[in-house]
């Protein structure tokens, strides 16, 4: 019994660092409607940053953590600016073929000027946990999660208690109606698709805490994120954190109890995209 | 002017005619910690062998071209090596993967392969029919072979009963699993445990947790350097009470060592820079003098041991004909910074280096990677956490 508790609890912590990737998408998707294949890469940028900050500063991930988003938010706004403004009155696939090129380069960069080899963070409260009779729940895991917890209500806060996010909700439902009454869209889209890099940011200075920085780092959580949003509904931001508990606990269940589970843990959340899709086209026909 | 087109001419005339050894690594992408290792490693060599004379009486020439870790890179780069820069002979190679990808160019043009990677069986396979490929690095069943060694010595001092083990489900931890598992129990230890898992997920709760479930003396990993940080903050976190973590990982992550969670993690290598070898100190006061730093990496002094060895065939041979050199390569039996070099049969290739004996057991204590195993060679006693 106290390993099936420590399974949920093992899926519930992971799900944090799911729902933190996964809301930066989900805004993106939501409000700017773009499905930007290239997020898993601002994520890499946001542990790279905290990475160099406590390697050659010495400051703290969590304590650079503010400065790591606003950075990456203004590399996110410059993105928005220099390349994804320009298709977004284009088809779909021009759209994902753009954010598809933009993640290689950004990689590539990455590659190029760091190399490939893994590189860690240490913190003197990594190893840390909390001991709950014979459980335990490890330290970063909390943190992201509170955290994940946190920005999700804040995000939920500004959308429906501020006039911005009222604008983010009324250019995501009709882009020439809002232009119609005023809002300033370019303006909208641009702070979106920048908190949403932001966004994957933060998730990145945690994962560079728990895990580690590399070119390649963004990629699995990226795949996860998607796995998210599909469950939760595209651009739906409430649903961002059940469908990411539902993830880790189904992740961390299958590598629990299904032999050679660790393996199949990837084909999880396949298996929810697809049981997802296929749940809702069968509900859409009835 | 007419001075400068004349020292042209005569500095193309000292090259006319010179050795030229291709060199292939990775450069960039994953393998990049072991390349560019081994770049510096071949560098050192040729300082030295073109201050003593460099090779057939000119300066050695060195062609390195980068295979980004890639096949699909490596293969293009063998070939314009091979048939552009028109190499003598081949050197260089440290992942399986790309190894693999060059064999069949490698037959297609008779390429004299001095390799110092690649440690995957497949990579024997594809070679067993080379008549001039001369392999340095130990094949992965050597590495088995000096891990179930030290394993068996912590059976007989400190009572190691129960193995788990954690491997990731690519070709590199999967591949011979199941014999892995076999020769642990024909050697009296109990599997507990032996789980998959995604190299990279960072994902390792529940497999921690199932370990802690089945109580295992020894945790086993076989996965890359991306999992070292993230099992060893899940171990740290559940609190699992092991008497050794050991990881095989091809290369660990930068600055680890500095990691508190790092402390007591063993592994494998074939050399560390406080090896007691005389030939490692010569080694570790050269790199130091030329690059003003150290390396712990491995690749680094066997890439400069390769192309030293290389060099010294050739000149033994007095041309550049293959079988010549491949004859005298053969005969090679000299100190180096892993003990002595000679080449004997393996399982199916026919000029193998280095075998199980050259590898050192470490664990990572007080900041750097300590060996302690073979006692022999042991610089601190091993830390068994049980």
């Amino acid at each position: 019994m106290e390993l099936f508790f420590q399974t949920l609890l093992n899926g519930l912590l992971q799900s944090g660092l799911y729902a933190l990737v996964a809301s930066g998408l989900a805004l993106a998707v939501g409000v700017v409607g773009i499905v930007n294949f290239a997020h898993g890469e601002f994520l890499m940028i946001g542990a790279f940053l905290a990475w160099g900050a406590s390697a050659y500063l010495g400051v703290d991930p969590l304590l650079s953590l503010p400065l790591v988003a606003v950075a990456v938010f203004a590399v996110g706004a410059l993105t928005y600016r220099v390349s994804i403004r320009h298709v977004l009155l284009a088809p779909e696939l021009n759209q994902m073929l753009l954010t598809f090129g933009l993640g290689i380069l950004l990689q590539n960069l990455a590659l190029m000027l760091l190399g490939g080899n893994t590189r860690t963070v240490t913190t003197p409260y990594q190893g840390s946990s909390l001991s709950l009779g014979d459980l335990s729940v490890g330290g970063p895991k909390m943190i992201a999660f509170g955290l994940a917890v946190v920005i999700l209500a804040g995000l939920y806060a500004v959308l429906y208690r501020t006039n911005l996010g009222r604008q983010m909700r009324a250019v995501a439902q009709n882009r020439r109606g809002s232009q119609l009454i005023g809002i300033d869209v370019d303006r909208v889209y641009l702070i979106a698709f920048g908190v949403s890099c932001g966004l994957a940011a933060v998730a990145g200075v945690l994962v560079a805490t728990l895990l580690f920085a590399s070119p390649t780092v963004g990629l699995v959580f990226a795949l996860k994120a998607f796995a998210i949003i599909v469950m939760a509904g595209l651009g739906n931001l409430t649903g961002v954190l059940w469908a990411s508990v539902v993830l880790g606990v189904s992740e961390a269940l299958v590598q629990t109890y299904v032999p050679g589970g660790g393996g199949w843990s990837d084909a999880v959340f396949f298996l929810l995209i697809f049981a997802t899709l296929v749940f809702r086209s069968f509900r859409g026909a009835r | 002017m007419k001075k400068m087109l004349l020292t042209g001419v005569l500095l193309a005339l000292s090259g006319a005619g010179a050795v030229k050894v291709g060199v292939l690594l990775p450069l960039s992408g994953s393998g990049s910690v072991s390349g560019q290792a081994a770049r510096n490693g071949y560098l050192l060599a040729l300082d030295e062998i073109n201050r003593a004379g460099g090779v057939l009486g000119k300066p050695l020439d060195l062609a390195f071209a980068d295979d980004g870790s890639s096949p699909a890179k490596a293969v293009p780069e063998f070939v314009k090596l091979v048939t552009v820069d028109k190499v003598d002979f081949m050197a260089g190679g440290v992942s399986s993967a790309t190894s693999i990808a060059i064999s069949g160019p490698a037959k297609q043009y008779n390429t004299f392969m001095a390799w110092i990677g690649a440690a995957a069986v497949p990579v024997e396979d594809a070679f067993a029919d080379h008549k001039y490929f001369f392999h340095y690095h130990p094949w992965s069943y050597y590495n088995f072979e000096a891990i179930l060694d030290y394993f068996k010595y912590l059976k007989r001092s400190k009572g190691a009963r129960n193995i788990a083990i954690a491997y990731e489900d690519g070709p590199f931890g999967s591949a011979g699993i199941d014999a892995t598992v076999a020769a642990f129990k024909k050697a009296g230890f109990n599997v507990v445990m032996s789980e998959k898992f995604k190299t990279g997920s960072g994902n390792f709760g529940p497999l921690v947790s199932k370990a802690k479930a089945a109580r295992p003396d020894i945790l086993y990993w076989v996965g890359y350097d991306t999992d070292a940080l993230p099992l060893a903050t899940e171990i740290k976190q559940q609190n699992l009470q092991l008497g050794l973590i050991y990881g095989t990982p091809p290369s660990w992550p930068v600055g680890f060592e500095k990691n508190k969670l790092a402390d007591n993690i063993a592994g494998l290598s074939l050399w560390l820079p406080s090896s007691p070898q005389a030939e490692s100190r010569k080694f570790v006061a050269a790199y130091k003098q030329k690059f003003g730093n150290m390396t712990e990496e491995y690749f680094a002094p066997l890439a400069y041991v390769n192309l030293k060895t290389l060099a010294a065939a050739i000149n033994r041979a007095g041309s550049t004909d293959k079988d010549k050199v491949a004859a005298e390569l053969a005969k090679t039996n000299t100190p180096t910074p892993f003990g002595p070099l000679t080449f004997s049969k393996s399982l199916k290739t026919q000029y193998q280096g280095f075998k199980s004996g050259n590898w050192l057991h470490f664990q990572f204590l007080g900041d750097s990677r300590v060996p302690v195993y073979p006692v022999k060679f042991a610089q601190k006693p091993m830390v068994w956490n049980k």
